[in-house]
């Protein structure tokens, strides 16, 4: 099979990374048809292995110290396969949604109404045409990393993540918008008005240092708060994360930040606002 | 915290490079995937050298290698439990995380700096190898098996694992058919996991 042979010839530049992210999905998906194929790329990779222990150099001593100290404030993922791959991709394919069709919009700023105006067409996001940022409107609120305090255990707050989501992207009232992120990136938001709640996921943000990490902010009229730190990206996708607790005029911001957070997205004035959503 | 027999002090720390370091490093790496914070203070120890070497190898700017070293370490700490031996030595996994890491760095700027990297990278290929290398068997060895290549099969080896680039750069950088190099690199791993005794 011709398709096979040409796909294998990736092998070598599969196992020293010298392949292109669409060359490196292909062979991916052959890797998972092909036993010998898997192994060899193990083998080759003990090769290489080596090449990288000739290459050791003693990093700065600081260095660990600042490694042990993040270690213990990161939270370990669980073994086995990564939980819920239907949320890991973003699972409009997967949620039964058609009750009401979803509407794509560009996001525009209008304010959020709540129980005294009827939402209609002002409900539409649009995306504020300004190319770099993309507008969408929202709020958030805290979500389950940071509000369960690592109290339950990671089981448990899937489901219940996954429950909360499922709830928005089920509400009838639920509407879909996305955007482009400025640095790079696309973030797709579904709101639910009247739950005063959004599902927030982003594909493809531009990678971080892990001592950064992505904050999501509400910010508005009720003052600015930290919805939560984005978690690390799994196969280029973000989240979800649901944000609660929306209010009138809130935007939704995102902003790169030291991985611990921070206190105020105001108070670090040369952090760039990488999408800037208006309800 | 789960406690672990240290009472062989060269079972406890040895060198990523002796033989015996891969299955410690396993050990190790499931008493990191329980939160075994000492275990990950060894596995630190090491690793850190092999991971940073790499990386700065690749990356080149020292304090960009420094972020990268601490993002892979971290990864090793959050990811130990899917860490599964049968896929493959924890030092390959380790190894393989950090290159990965460290050329997708190179590539998110690598638009910027392409011309610099290519001046630097063209200029130092296998030299490099031979001389950034202290005198460790290891060092040796990997020196020895990288020499018993063809010159085709080194350069495109050099350039893509130490160098970051793809193979479709590699081929354009060398002036070959991209189809040959991607050729020549598997013939080239397969030469050097045969010299250097990797058992697969």
């Amino acid at each position: 099979m011709r398709h096979t042979r040409d796909v294998h010839t990736l092998a070598g530049p599969y196992a020293m990374d010298a392949i292109s992210p669409p060359d490196r999905a292909r062979f991916d998906r052959h890797l998972a048809r092909c036993e010998d194929c898997a192994r060899e790329i193990a083998s080759l990779r003990e090769a290489t292995a080596r090449l990288a222990a000739a290459a050791a150099v003693s990093p700065p001593p600081a260095l660990k110290a600042r490694v042990m100290a993040a270690a213990a404030a990161t939270r370990q993922r669980p073994p086995g396969p990564e939980p819920e791959p239907a949320l890991g991709t973003w699972p409009l394919r997967t949620w039964p949604l058609r009750t009401r069709p979803l509407r794509t919009q560009p996001f525009r700023t209008r304010p959020l109404r709540t129980r005294q105006g009827r939402p209609t067409p002002s409900r539409r996001l649009v995306m504020a045409a300004s190319a770099v940022a993309a507008a969408a409107a929202v709020a958030a609120a805290v979500v389950f990393g940071v509000s369960s305090g690592g109290m339950r255990d990671q089981l448990s707050q899937a489901q219940a993540r996954s429950q909360q989501v499922a709830a928005v992207l089920t509400a009838r009232d639920a509407t879909m918008m996305t955007g482009a992120v400025r640095g790079g990136g696309t973030v797709t938001i579904v709101m639910s008005h009247s739950m005063r709640e959004l599902v927030f996921t982003a594909a493809a943000l531009h990678a971080l240092p892990a001592s950064r990490g992505y904050e999501l902010w509400l910010i508005g009229p009720a003052g600015d708060r930290a919805v939560i730190m984005l978690p690390p990206a799994r196969h280029g996708m973000t989240g979800p994360v649901v944000a609660s607790g929306l209010r009138p005029g809130d935007h939704l911001a995102l902003t790169a930040e030291p991985a611990s957070g921070a206190a105020h997205p105001a108070g670090r004035p040369t952090t760039p606002m990488m999408l800037d959503v208006v309800l | 915290m789960t406690a672990i027999d240290r009472s062989d002090p060269d079972r406890a720390r040895p060198s990523a490079a002796e033989p015996g370091a891969a299955a410690d490093l396993t050990t190790y790496l499931r008493l990191v995937a329980r939160g075994d914070a000492d275990a990950f203070d060894t596995v630190y120890d090491q690793v850190a050298a092999t991971v940073f070497g790499i990386v700065r190898r690749v990356v080149r700017d020292p304090a960009q290698s420094e972020e990268v070293t601490q993002d892979v370490l971290l990864e090793v700490w959050r990811n130990a439990a899917k860490f599964d031996p049968g896929r493959g030595s924890a030092t390959a996994w380790v190894m393989t995380l950090a290159h990965r890491r460290a050329v997708d760095r190179v590539r998110s700027v690598q638009k910027e700096s392409e011309r610099e990297r290519r001046t630097a990278v063209a200029d130092v290929p296998f030299d490099e190898v031979a001389e950034a290398v202290e005198s460790s068997l290891e060092r040796e060895r990997v020196r020895r098996c990288l020499g018993s290549l063809t010159e085709l099969q080194r350069e495109s080896v050099t350039l893509a694992y130490y160098g970051g680039y793809t193979y479709s750069q590699v081929a354009s950088l060398l002036g070959v058919p991209g189809g040959t190099i991607k050729t020549r690199m598997r013939d080239a791993l397969i030469r050097l996991r045969d010299c250097l005794g990797v058992a697969s």
